[in-house]
């Protein structure tokens, strides 16, 4: 993975930002934003549409969450990107396992639009079907936030080191950059991307 | 050059790269830099909100305070105060202009030192371009949808304001942005100008308009070129004037970014626009004041119309005046063949909707003060009854007698001569409008504030001026030559002595910015309520400081009666086509009513709209 991110081109004056949206119909939509320091978009990606069958419902159990977020869309969005941002930026706690299998910073981005595990706590539908994901697994359950300029963050307890890494990244342009802004952004692409242009 | 996204392996999902910068505009003349009072660098004092700062000054003077913020949200603040914390020399402050990290507000300290608190309720705007509806390709779609909010891309262009926009004109010029054909019809007084401004600048700014033509009414050309100076003061702007030579000159030259043109001019020049020269080519052309091109078969819509240019906006209040044919006309100027005159009202409201917006005071100006509505309906004097009932029984009986012969016009020529008498008797000059009207005007006087009367004939002004000595009345209409309308505004501004204006429908209907006046006063009522309205707005906009009270003068039992009830009929049209929760009416001012209003029959050969 290190080595395919290694690869790339360096694009230090990026930022990447990474969601996924819930549809009840079609499932789980990634898509993955990046940004030059001005907030002017550099590339955009997003998934078709997945869901998980039953036997990755029990083999995942409560870690299923992590699993599609982190591994399914986050990785593949990621990698399949030219630019190799400052640092990824998610406003999904179950988003961070992405951290195991990317050589990046990942920040979570807490505040009023932010998903935590509690949020999606219970049940997703899918064509009838219900899995449960469980909370108390969830990777971010007892992080301890941190702040950078008007922003509230935390990163994966896997990658604590993380931390310094995002603050002095982060720090120059903390001030200027509303880290939660993008992902609306994101949100009305897969909107559009799902309609297909009109 | 806007970036390209480029679709790539749609079956495993969809991406999109930028690529290419986009091209950077440069221009001949400077900016003049902004001016921040004479303050010397140490003198810009730089306050956290809510914390408690020293301030010392050798001597009172204006002081530039800013507030440090974060974000990347345009900020702005309202209700800025300074207080000293002694209780002494309260500051007065108001809100200047603003960056992405700076809220500035000029402060102007009441005494030489003090310390104090600076507080302020910080309201931020995020307004983001959306797509129109006629944007088909996906990659283009997502070329808007992944764009940081207007407010950056303002920001990062350092493209300023004198004022800090409200958040409904950031949502206008988002609006206007992107579409190829749009028609903002804002109501008078929110602000067209301003939009439409800031929507060129950035368009201009980001490469995407080169040749931008703006065409308005004559009386209007200068009041634009104050407005671009305003809010885009580092736009090279030109006027077309003088002579025919200068003008040819003027249509070609290159490097500017806006040219300013009136109607009538493009009428006369028409073959000199004809011309293929590349200057002549133009990237957007904006019609101010466009309900002059509702009659598409006008010499005015066809020069219009001629203009090449592959953008067109319109800019109006009033897109619907008497009948969907309005809408048609200004909609051959934009989009040629998308409405037609057969379309009912609406599926044409429908239709259009993508490409019109259209905010009343009530929906975004939460805060303006409000306006009241007084109808003095007054009966006739002694005098003016005997001569009203005289001339429409003479008059009815010549329209009967004409038989075959009856037109619209001679209808026209006794609803006019009637509604003369409404405001002054013939022969003895008693009015029962004025007697109204001068007490009115006594009570705004004493109360030190100024009154717009309106009028649609100039006598009746003329008449009005001599008889309301006293309140030292001020005249604008078609009689006050053009260099002369200035300085007249000026003076009725400036004048505290001076307590009324006396104005032209015609004259003053449109554009004028009368937010200083209080009353406004409609002597006799025009053909048509948007006129009305548009003249009321002239009063009522942003920057009123207090409520404004119109007061309709209406003769009971007179043509002015009849005609105010079609008119509420037409009214009622405006708001079938853009809104979808008015009931549909009666569509228009028809000839048939026009004839009825004397219980006539009208011709059978037509019943067009008047």
């Amino acid at each position: 993975m290190a080595s395919h991110e290694q690869q790339k081109a360096a694009t230090a004056s990026t930022l990447g930002f990474v969601t996924v949206v819930e549809d009840a119909e079609d499932g789980l939509f990634g898509g993955y934003l990046v940004l030059n320091l001005a907030g002017r978009p550099v590339e955009f990606h997003c998934t078709a549409p997945i869901r998980p069958n039953r036997a990755q419902e029990i083999l995942y159990g409560p870690t299923l969450q992590p699993y599609l977020f982190g591994e399914q869309i986050g990785r593949t969005l990621i990698e399949k990107a030219t630019a190799r941002p400052l640092v990824v930026c998610t406003d999904h706690a179950s988003m961070l396992a992405v951290r195991d299998v990317i050589d990046l910073p990942v920040a979570l981005v807490l505040g009023d639009q932010n998903k935590t595990e509690s949020d999606l706590s219970g049940t997703i539908n899918s064509s009838g079907r219900q899995w449960r994901i469980d909370a108390a697994h969830g990777p971010e359950a007892q992080q301890p936030h941190f702040e950078l300029g008007r922003n509230r963050l935390a990163v994966s307890p896997s990658a604590a080191t993380d931390r310094q890494t995002i603050l002095d990244r982060l720090g120059p342009v903390a001030g200027s950059f509303d880290l939660a802004e993008p992902f609306g952004r994101i949100r009305e692409a897969i909107d559009e991307a799902r309609r297909g242009g009109r | 050059m806007k970036p390209v996204f480029q679709a790539i392996d749609p079956s495993e999902g969809l991406s999109w790269r930028a690529s290419g910068p986009p091209e950077v505009s440069s221009f001949d003349v400077c900016p003049a830099p902004p001016t921040v009072h004479s303050a010397s660098a140490e003198e810009l004092l730089y306050l956290p909100v809510d914390t408690a700062c020293p301030l010392e000054l050798a001597s009172p003077r204006p002081v530039v305070v800013k507030v440090p913020l974060g974000g990347t949200c345009r900020p702005r603040v309202r209700s800025f105060s300074f207080l000293n914390l002694d209780g002494t020399g309260i500051a007065s402050g108001t809100h200047g202009p603003t960056s992405c990290a700076t809220v500035s507000a000029s402060v102007e300290l009441g005494g030489n030192s003090g310390t104090g608190i600076a507080s302020g309720t910080l309201v931020t705007t995020s307004t983001r371009i959306r797509p129109p509806e006629d944007v088909i390709k996906l990659e283009d779609r997502l070329n808007y949808v992944l764009q940081p909010s207007l407010e950056v891309l303002l920001t990062e262009r350092a493209l300023r304001f004198p004022h800090q926009p409200f958040a409904f004109q950031y949502q206008g010029v988002a609006f206007l942005y992107p579409r190829q054909a749009a028609i903002l019809a804002d109501e008078m007084g929110l602000g067209k100008t301003m939009q439409s401004i800031t929507a060129i600048r950035l368009l201009v700014h980001r490469a995407e308009v080169r040749r931008a033509l703006l065409v308005c009414p004559k009386p209007l050309v200068t009041n634009w070129q104050r407005e671009f100076a305003l809010w885009a003061p580092e736009l090279p702007v030109t006027a077309i004037e003088g002579n025919q030579a200068k003008r040819a000159w003027q249509w070609e030259l290159p490097d500017v970014p806006v040219k300013i043109a009136n109607y009538e001019l493009l009428h006369r020049d028409r073959a000199l626009l004809d011309r293929d020269h590349p200057a002549l080519d133009f990237d957007l052309v904006v019609l101010d004041e466009s309900q002059r091109i509702k009659n598409r078969h006008s010499a005015t819509s066809q020069a219009v119309r001629s203009l090449r240019s592959r953008r067109r906006w319109a800019l109006t209040g009033t897109p619907v005046e008497n009948s969907t044919e309005d809408l048609v006309g200004i909609f051959e100027f934009l989009a040629p063949g998308f409405l037609s005159p057969d379309m009912r009202p609406r599926r044409m409201g429908r239709t259009v909707a993508d490409h019109v917006l259209r905010r009343t005071k009530e929906q975004v100006l939460v805060d303006l003060p409000p306006k009241l509505f007084r109808d003095a309906e007054l009966s006739l004097s002694p005098e003016q009854a005997d001569a009203y009932q005289l001339a429409e029984g003479e008059g009815v009986v010549r329209l009967n007698q004409l038989g075959q012969e009856l037109s619209i016009q001679h209808v026209f020529e006794l609803v006019l001569r009637l509604k003369q008498i409404c405001n002054f008797d013939p022969a003895t000059q008693a009015s029962a409008k004025l007697e109204r009207l001068e007490a009115d005007l006594e009570e705004v006087a004493d109360s030190g504030r100024k009154a717009i009367v309106f009028s649609q004939w100039v006598q009746t002004l003329e008449q009005l001026r001599d008889r309301l000595g006293r309140f030292r009345p001020l005249e604008y209409h078609g009689r006050v030559p053009t260099a002369r309308r200035d300085a007249v505004l000026a003076q009725f501004r400036d004048d505290p002595s001076c307590h009324v204006l006396l104005i032209s429908y015609g004259a003053g209907s449109v554009g004028l910015n009368l937010q200083f006046a209080s009353y406004v006063f409609l002597f006799d009522r025009w053909w048509n309520p948007a006129v009305e309205d548009q003249a009321i707005n002239r009063v009522h906009r942003i920057g009123s400081s207090g409520p404004v009270t119109v007061t309709r003068f209406l003769m009971l039992d007179t043509i002015e009666e009849r005609i105010a009830r079609i008119l509420e009929e037409k009214r009622e049209l405006f708001d079938t086509i853009f809104s979808d929760t008015a009931s549909q009416r009666k569509l228009s001012l028809t000839q048939d009513e026009i004839f009825s209003l004397f219980d006539l029959k009208s011709p059978p050969e037509s019943a067009k709209a008047a």
